[in-house]
């Protein structure tokens, strides 16, 4: 394990450059949106209640000031209040975490478990009809926009053929069409690329030669195809994880799922810069750390990787 | 979403003149019944605020007004009906006397009296409270709680309509104890009133539970418990209905209406709207302050098109700035012209030189408005007018009405709050008001007298001739009065309100039993 720690050392240290950038733009775009006083206060408030306000909320400071002051309560774990639900962001956001962190999660796994398969049974079965099936589906999986995926499945799965409730947070069966919708994107992405990865794998001079060996056919998919090819999918499976957020938004609001996604859109709107800021910096947080699990497991499936 | 369009197309397109059919007048033939003991119903929208006097917004009124009472309550038939007071006079030209319900509990077993009824209304304007409806009760000089169960009001002018203020927003019974206790921010996330539902949880984004008041003094309504789920997108909203996971949804899009009514457990019912949908106009910048110019356009507007084709019959033509339904809704006018021919005439009478006229237009901040800025736009390029149409978001919206910055025209839902052309267009387009944009001397003089006048005859003269100066001048352009459509299961009856409360009394909701 010689180079595993400064290994470690260095994608920790990138991990949190990361972070600081992303907090860096939000910070800045948001103060480009406009000011979010006029937002909070009745038509016909006069100017000085306006100046009182911005004054409360700090927006008076030069924006230098108003970014020292974000960043060194961001070092504390402070996120600000939110100016619209009137507490701290990070309850406002802690509320709706759970929630996607569930669907997300779900999404991630499901997408994971039926893809790898997929894409492998594809490639071994290559230019068969299952091969043609499979991929036409994963085609329309990655095309198909989340939205209208969303209410096809709302219209078809829950009202006609009465299998699951059709929006709302409750028990599996609420989890089950938000999930599909938000994981068929990724779904797609990792069997097609699964599907490439152990084709070009299976062409190679080692598989050749432990068939010839006389190796049985399971254990040359299982341990040299799947192995060998499983840099790329991994790699791709731990990119995903930030299309899966990004389309939170869309899913969650097709499913009225009380998740992240819609927070920070609403909040968009509302110029509720905390909370933004917050939800922005989590969710960015929530891909830092699992691209920080994907570079650690290819260190361990790839022992070139952590000695370079 | 495209899909189930182009489904409701071939469906509307099956029943032909459907729009024409009242839709609420399907449910009878099949009589459903229901033993829920719970209510569950979907709007577009969660909930942003408790507190009454914090927001004005449908979403968040719908329930609000069932959370508290007022001292007066507007029914769905548009009177005016006792509520936490039980009769009401004039001592004289300015001094309103309530006579107030005894008994009544607050959801925290505390008694109503009325030193709450003093504090509720005199929060709304204090200074300090800083609350959402402050201006609604301008005409108040001083308020007094004689005994337990009298409030004397004194206006500063005569005002004809404080009862009906008092019934809208704004008018909401808080507890002065509690509130006083706990603060304004507690009292928001753990809400008391007197009204029939109580306050039991909410998970943001998710639900709305309401327990029903057993002690209400309108009786207990029917069913044990109310739950208030957002789901904002059209679709899915419907399919919950369809399946019966949800028994009544608001804000069903008029293109909608069929696949609903089409259902056999469920119907449509709609309300004319307490309001109109306008574009207001900035009447300050050139070339629209000349009215010929605006003539010119309102005559443009193929308004019964727009009510046929994008609100699927679901609306009329207004015929000028009062709501029918209103008080001094006059009738006898025409709904408002469309001539093509004549509106080019008074273009070019107006010397109008090809200037860019403005729609910035918001997405569903009122329903279809994107769409009637598209057709409205089209119609004007035909007479030859120089539009551009831009979309803004509605934090924009909100900030330019606040500035009043709007570069030409935009979409607005002038509510009548008091079944009154004093609380719609006086209240929105008079000097310092929201969308003053637009002055006019004799007008502004009428709209002073009629507020503060108690002869009915003297203000339906003031408002006959207010109509007149501004169909000639036009500060807004009136396009539609629609209706505002809601989808029940059919054992539900319910009255939707014109003026947007979601009235769950019991004299307004019932649940057909087996």
């Amino acid at each position: 394990m010689r180079g595993f720690v400064p290994f470690l050392g260095h994608r920790l240290f990138r991990a949190l450059i990361a972070l600081w950038l992303v907090s860096t733009v939000v910070f800045v775009v948001m103060r480009l949106s406009g000011d979010p006083v006029p937002l909070l206060l009745p038509p016909d408030a006069p100017h000085s209640e306006i100046m009182r306000v911005r004054r409360e909320l700090g927006l008076d400071k030069p924006l230098p000031v108003q970014y020292v002051i974000f960043l060194s309560n961001l070092a504390h774990g402070d996120f600000g209040r939110s100016i619209h639900f009137r507490e701290p962001a990070f309850n406002v956001v802690r509320g709706y975490l759970a929630a996607t962190l569930e669907l997300g999660l779900t999404a991630f796994l499901l997408a994971a478990l039926i893809a790898v398969p997929i894409g492998l049974f594809s490639a071994m079965r290559r230019n068969t009809l299952v091969d043609h099936a499979a991929m036409g589906l994963a085609l329309i999986g990655q095309s198909a926009p989340t939205f209208f995926l969303g209410i096809l499945f709302i219209l078809l799965l829950s009202l006609k053929a009465d299998l699951f409730p059709t929006s709302g947070r409750g028990d599996w069966r609420n989890l089950v069409l938000p999930a599909l919708t938000l994981g068929a994107f990724t779904m797609a992405s990792i069997a097609r690329l699964t599907r490439s990865a152990v084709l070009e794998v299976l062409g190679a001079d080692y598989i050749r030669t432990a068939r010839a060996k006389g190796v049985a056919e399971m254990w040359v998919v299982a341990k040299h195809t799947l192995k060998n090819a499983a840099i790329p999918i991994v790699t791709i499976t731990g990119l995903q994880f930030g299309t899966l957020l990004g389309g939170a938004v869309v899913t969650e609001t097709v499913f009225s799922w009380p998740g992240i996604g819609r927070l920070a859109v609403q909040s968009i709107y509302n110029r509720d810069y905390a909370v933004v800021q917050c939800t922005v910096f989590l969710a960015a947080l929530m891909f830092v750390v699992i691209n920080f699990f994907v570079d650690l497991i290819y260190g361990v499936l790839d022992p070139r990787i952590r000695a370079g | 979403m495209e899909l189930t369009r182009r489904d409701l197309l071939k469906g509307a397109a099956a029943l032909g003149a459907a729009a024409t059919v009242p839709l609420t007048a399907g449910g009878l033939a099949v009589a459903q019944t229901t033993q829920k003991k719970e209510l569950v119903t979907a709007q577009a929208g969660d909930i942003s605020k408790f507190d009454p006097h914090f927001s004005t917004s449908s979403n968040d009124i719908r329930v609000s007004f069932n959370l508290f009472d007022n001292l007066t309550s507007r029914h769905p038939d548009g009177k005016l009906y006792p509520g936490l007071a039980t009769e009401w006079k004039l001592d004289d030209q300015t001094t309103w006397r309530f006579k107030l319900r005894q008994g009544v509990k607050f959801h925290n077993g505390d008694a109503f009296t009325s030193a709450d009824a003093k504090f509720s209304i005199e929060r709304t304007y204090d200074p300090a409270a800083k609350t959402m409806v402050a201006t609604v009760f301008s005409t108040i000089d001083k308020i007094e709680a004689p005994d337990p169960f009298t409030l004397v009001v004194t206006t500063k002018k005569p005002d004809p309509l404080l009862p009906a203020r008092l019934a809208f927003y704004g008018g909401q019974i808080v507890p002065k104890k509690y509130v006083e206790s706990v603060g304004n921010d507690t009292f928001n996330a753990k809400p008391v009133g007197t009204g029939p539902v109580r306050f039991g949880s909410w998970v943001k984004d998710d639900k709305a539970v309401l327990e029903a008041n057993p002690d209400y003094w309108g009786g207990k309504i029917e069913v044990d418990r109310w739950t208030m789920r957002p789901i904002p997108e059209t679709a899915p909203r419907i399919a919950a209905l369809l399946k019966g996971e949800v028994d009544i949804i608001t804000q069903l899009p008029p293109d909608q209406g069929e696949r609903v009514a089409g259902n056999a457990t469920t119907r449509v019912a709609g309300a004319l709207y307490a309001g109109l949908y306008v574009l207001g106009v900035n009447s300050k910048r050139p070339p629209l302050d000349n009215p010929l110019v605006k003539q010119a356009l309102s005559l443009a507007i193929d308004r019964e098109a727009i009510v046929k084709e994008l609100w699927r019959g679901r609306g009329i033509v207004p015929n000028g700035p009062v709501a029918k339904g209103d008080n001094h809704y006059d009738a006898s006018l025409p709904p408002l012209a469309y001539n093509p021919a004549e509106a080019k005439e008074r273009l070019k009478k107006a010397g109008y030189k090809n200037e860019e006229i403005f729609i910035e237009t918001t997405v569903a901040y009122v329903a279809q408005d994107k769409a009637m800025a598209e057709a409205i736009a089209a119609m004007w390029k035909d007479i030859g007018v120089n539009v551009k149409v831009e979309v803004v978001e509605y934090s924009v919206r909100a900030q330019k009405n606040r500035e009043k910055s709007f570069k030409g025209m935009w979409w607005s839902d002038p509510t009548s709050t008091l079944g009154d052309p004093d609380g719609m267009m006086w209240r929105l387009l008079s000097p310092g008001g929201p969308m003053d944009y637009w002055r006019d001397a004799r007008w502004d003089e009428l709209g002073s007298a009629a507020r503060f006048s108690v002869d009915e005859k003297f203000r339906a003269g003031a408002y006959k001739e207010m109509s007149k100066i501004f169909l000639e001048q036009l500060p807004w352009l009136p396009v539609i009065q629609p209706y505002e459509d809601y989808g029940l299961q059919k054992y539900v009856e319910f009255a939707p309100n014109p003026n947007q409360q979601f009235e769950v009394r019991r004299f307004n909701l019932k649940l057909r039993r087996a």
